[in-house]
């Protein structure tokens, strides 16, 4: 087949070729690139930086919570840190990490582009993410806030003397960056396929970068307005939120949950998009229901706007309007199980190799699944009225934002990780790596169900000492995670210094991205490819010789 | 898309003389009682209706949606159906309050 | 940056971007790009909508009376002013596809000098809020000492059939001047009259029932703040709405820039098409605007239902 030649750029030995790193050193020809994959690094490090800081925020809160008595933290000082961890990780790590980061670097190289359709706009967003993290660092760094990141009235716009203003400048700011970074996938996965990349060839990780944008762009504006508001009211201290003047705090909580809870499935669509390809690659198995999993995605950013009453059920909505969120929020977990269906059907008699992606993709499988049916029980309006506001909730959200988000993410950039740098990193530190996220995790944020369940309530400092066993085990979790986490970014870095050069394959996989070097040239392919495969077709069809990529690849994960 | 689709000079003036007719119309109705002659809620009925109109107008000839792919008229519609969502899920929790419970 | 050598071998029309393959390419892509931005703005303005649907659902009344302090013929002036320069971005598109730059630049020119009217008109309505104590903020309003005769505010533009009520003068028809000497937010007999009447009629709605009353008495203060909540609304929406203006201003001061130096041919004329785009969603934001701020409400003046 002609055109697999034109596609297959095997390194010519002693010249190095160009690629995106060496294309230039300088400070200026990062800050004033138009390529993608530079601009998904800076996310990366960005994003990572963010992380650490919540993490560390997170840290506090679990040592705070060893002892029963408010000894460590005052309870002010704990207001700040457990709404700074929200505000840090939602906003600048959940929401941002896996479009921004991975997407950015893939979506044009999945669809054979040279860049996405608007790089330009692309880099804006970078520098307004920047500029909205910086305006709620400074925040930070003047004293912080302490609404609790959902930014609830009146509290927010009347009581609170902390930094509202601020944070929600740079939240409002960050928003921004979101939009444009949807805007532009959706326009490059329109009109930017390559030759022969039909809708239906295209990865699935595309998909749900597509449906998440779609998300992004209906619903973050919504979040731009209210917080604008909120600031507006704050400023002139009237307001349409304000009850003294019979404005209606629930309004706020109606526009603010009319984005925020799309927003879980900006955080999740896309970690799902992560898991197929991670679950069928690694299975060698053309995954199970493509169609059936690629419209679950949409479906899923469509269903996710009708539920936000769900988060309102004691907070004097309507009894009817709880009934109709509570029906929705059974329906939008249907496109959830389909996927989880799907992915377990596609490891169904596949040869699995259990590398570190891998290990993280179903260590999502586990979680994903424990955070999805304990959320069907905080959609169930009667239900919900024992668990509201406890601990039940905090471990549900934990098991579906870090055990869905964050175990993609890791997966994520562990899978390509050797396309980015072009290195391998350790195997072996990987999965062990991979085992304590996995361990920690559940030692962490297990325990919290059962304390939510005996009634344990969130967002305090001290707590009845009959409680406290439960949460040594908690916090003795949190720092086996923490370990998980750090574990990565060292043998991560290293490998950059001493890993063994992975070459364009080296999990000998037939997607477009694995048919160009690695790290890729600037506009990703030598020849615009041409598209004649199914999406994850392992068999002869895929037009790529294993053979040659096992002997090309250095490290051979299957051998 | 380089074709150039559009109503021409005679149009856009046709286009434009419509939007003039109905901004008059939509004033000076607004200033007779229409709810006591016909039924509460006329005067919004009628002024939205206009509203409408004008909006059809001006997105099909001067945004040029008439002559635009299928992919144009669905992000036209989607911007306005995820409007509808957040209306209609909103009041749905107001307008119901007093109905059950509250 | 170094350049691929392969790609400098294509020709590339003026205005190409170097990610597309062509001008269709790129064409298709800008146009999908500003269609999925503008329905980003729909979701913006409509947080603000659907903030004023829920309001004016509950406390119909105030919101009326809070129409009825807007001068309508303003408000109607502006939606003129804007459609015409609706038509006149529409005629600078045409002539930038046909190549004719004078025209082109004449148009924008023209779409440049009603939008100016437009910020200009808003600035005088926005006066006259302060002047006569509707901007919703304590303390953010002008200062009227007690006793001090100021007589009418700047004499407005009236249509024989405007029916203007406002804070400065009396519901009687007098001159008497409302002191108001802290510059506080102010409502006039006129709205409580409004209220009374919606009651002894029976159509006020279940919030206006609580939200009107103490103790079965009218309450003046609660009316207020129901009106006040509509002048809050009133002046986010008319404030955001006139900063897209501004923005629009600037994106046209770009255009004219560049449709000076002749860029733009029947094959590039993408920058005044999406440009045009914004301009006209700017415009229909302010189609809906106009009557709900202004004109709803307004007929119970005229019929008194």
């Amino acid at each position: 087949m002609e055109n697999v030649d034109s596609i297959n750029t095997g390194e010519e030995k002693g010249e190095e070729k160009v690629n995106y790193l060496t294309n230039g050193f300088s400070v200026k020809s990062w800050l004033l690139t138009k390529d993608h994959k530079r601009i998904a690094i800076m996310y990366l490090i960005s994003v990572s930086v963010f992380f650490v800081l919540g993490g560390i925020y997170a840290g506090l809160i679990r040592l705070e919570l060893l002892t029963p008595a408010s000894d460590l933290l005052e309870s002010g000082s704990y207001n700040k840190v457990f709404t700074q961890h929200g505000v840090i990780m939602v906003f600048f790590y959940l929401i941002p990490a896996i479009p921004a980061v991975l997407g950015n670097f893939l979506l044009p190289i999945m669809i054979g582009a040279k860049d996405l359709a608007f790089p330009r706009i692309n880099l804006l967003s970078l520098y307004i993410y920047w500029v909205g993290g910086s305006l709620t660092l400074f925040a930070l760094m003047q004293g912080g806030v302490d609404t609790g990141w959902t930014f609830y009235t009146p509290y927010s716009t009347t009581f609170s003397n902390s930094f509202v203003m601020l944070v929600g400048l740079g939240v409002f700011i960050n928003g921004f960056s979101s939009i444009l970074t949807g805007l532009n996938f959706i326009v490059t996965t329109h009109t930017m396929r390559a030759p022969g990349m039909t809708w239906f060839r295209l990865p699935l990780f595309v998909w749900a970068q597509y449906a998440t944008s779609l998300v992004m762009i209906l619903g973050t504006p919504v979040v731009a307005i209210t917080i604008l508001l909120l600031a507006v009211e704050r400023l002139t201290q009237t307001g349409i939120f304000d009850p003294a003047l019979g404005g209606d705090p629930i309004l706020f909580q109606h526009l603010f949950w009319f984005y925020s809870h799309p927003a879980v499935y900006i955080m999740i669509l896309p970690s799902m998009g992560v898991i197929s390809e991670l679950i069928s690659n690694f299975s060698r198995k053309k995954i199970f229901g493509y169609e059936f999993i690629a419209f679950s995605s949409i479906a899923i950013a469509v269903f996710g706007f009708l539920v936000w009453g769900h988060h309102m059920f004691v907070s004097g909505q309507s009894i009817y309007a709880g009934l109709v969120f509570s029906f929705l929020t059974m329906v939008v977990a249907v496109p959830s199980a389909i996927k989880v269906f799907n992915w377990t059907a596609t490891m169904y008699k596949g040869s699995i190799s259990y590398d570190t992606p891998m290990l993280y993709a179903i260590g999502f499988l586990g979680l994903f699944l424990i955070g999805g049916l304990t959320g069907l029980f905080l959609g169930s309006v009667g239900l919900t009225v024992h668990v509201t506001d406890t601990y039940f909730v905090v471990a549900h959200f934990h098991y579906v934002m870090v055990g869905g988000t964050v175990l993609g993410y890791l997966g994520g950039i562990h899978y390509w990780w050797p396309k980015m740098t072009g290195k391998m990193y350790s195997e072996f530190w990987g999965r062990i790596s991979a085992m304590l996220v996995f361990i920690g995790f559940n030692l962490t944020f297990f325990p919290q169900f059962i304390l939510g369940y005996q009634g344990m309530p969130r967002r305090y400092a001290a707590y009845p000492e009959e409680f406290q066993v439960l949460n040594i085990f908690s916090t003795a979790g949190a720092s086996v995670l923490g370990i998980g986490m750090i574990l990565p970014v060292i043998y991560l870095v290293g490998s950059l210094i001493n890993g063994k050069s992975a070459g364009p394959n080296p999990w000998l996989l037939p997607g477009l991205e694995w048919r160009t070097s690695s790290p890729p040239p600037t506009f990703n392919f030598e020849k615009t490819p041409v598209v004649t495969w199914e999406a994850y077709s392992f068999g002869e069809d895929s037009g790529l010789d294993i053979e040659e990529a096992r002997r090309e690849s250095t490290v051979s994960p299957t051998a | 898309m380089s074709e150039h689709q559009h109503i021409g000079i005679p149009g856009y003036l046709g286009v434009f003389a419509f939007l003039f007719i109905a901004t008059i119309i939509t004033y000076v109705v607004a200033l007779q009682d229409l709810d006591g002659m016909f039924f509460p809620g006329a005067n919004t009925l009628v002024a939205l209706a206009i509203a409408f109109a004008k909006m059809t107008f001006v997105v099909l000839f001067f945004m040029h949606v008439r002559w635009q792919s299928r992919l144009i008229w669905m992000a036209v519609v989607s911007g306005f159906f995820w409007l509808a969502i957040m209306f209609a899920y909103t009041l749905q929790d107001y307008l119901t309050r007093s109905v059950i419970g509250y | 940056m170094t350049h691929d050598d392969k790609h400098d071998d294509h020709y590339h029309p003026p205005g190409l971007q170097h990610q597309f393959d062509d001008m269709g390419q790129q064409m298709d892509s800008v146009t999908i790009g500003m269609w999925t931005f503008l329905a980003q703005e729909i979701m913006f303005f409509g947080g603000l909508f659907t903030a004023y649907l829920v309001f004016r659902s509950r406390f119909p009344m105030a919101f009326a009376a809070g129409s009825n302090h807007l001068d309508a013929f303003w408000g109607w002036l502006n939606t003129l002013v804007l459609i015409v320069s609706s038509l006149t971005m529409a005629l600078a598109v045409f002539y930038a596809q046909k190549g004719n730059r004078n025209l082109q630049v004449v148009m924008i020119i023209l779409t440049m000098i009603f939008g100016t009217v437009f910020l200009g008109v808003k600035a005088i309505e926005y006066t006259d809020k302060y002047n006569h104590g509707l901007v919703p903020v304590d303390g953010w309003n002008k200062v009227v000492p007690e006793g001090e005769d100021h007589g009418k505010e700047a004499a407005r533009l009236s249509l024989p059939f405007e029916t203007t009520v406002s804070a400065a003068e009396s519901a009687d028809g007098s001159d008497k001047p409302h002191p108001n000497p802290r510059g506080e937010f102010q409502i006039t007999d006129a709205d409580l009259d409004l209220v009374t009447m919606a009651q002894k009629e029976g159509f006020l709605t279940e919030s206006e029932k609580i939200g009107y009353f103490s103790n079965g008495e009218l309450d003046p203060e609660k009316v207020k703040g129901k009106v006040q909540i509509f002048f809050w609304i009133y002046f986010v929406m008319t404030g955001l709405h006139a900063l897209h203006m501004v923005v629009g201003l600037g994106i046209m001061l770009w255009l004219l820039v560049m449709a000076w130096r002749n860029t733009f041919s029947a094959d590039y004329y993408s920058p005044v098409e999406i440009s045009g785009l914004y301009w006209h969603f700017v415009d229909i934001v302010w189609i809906f605007l106009f009557p709900l701020l202004y004109l709803l409400g307004r007929h119970f003046l005229a019929g008194g239902h």
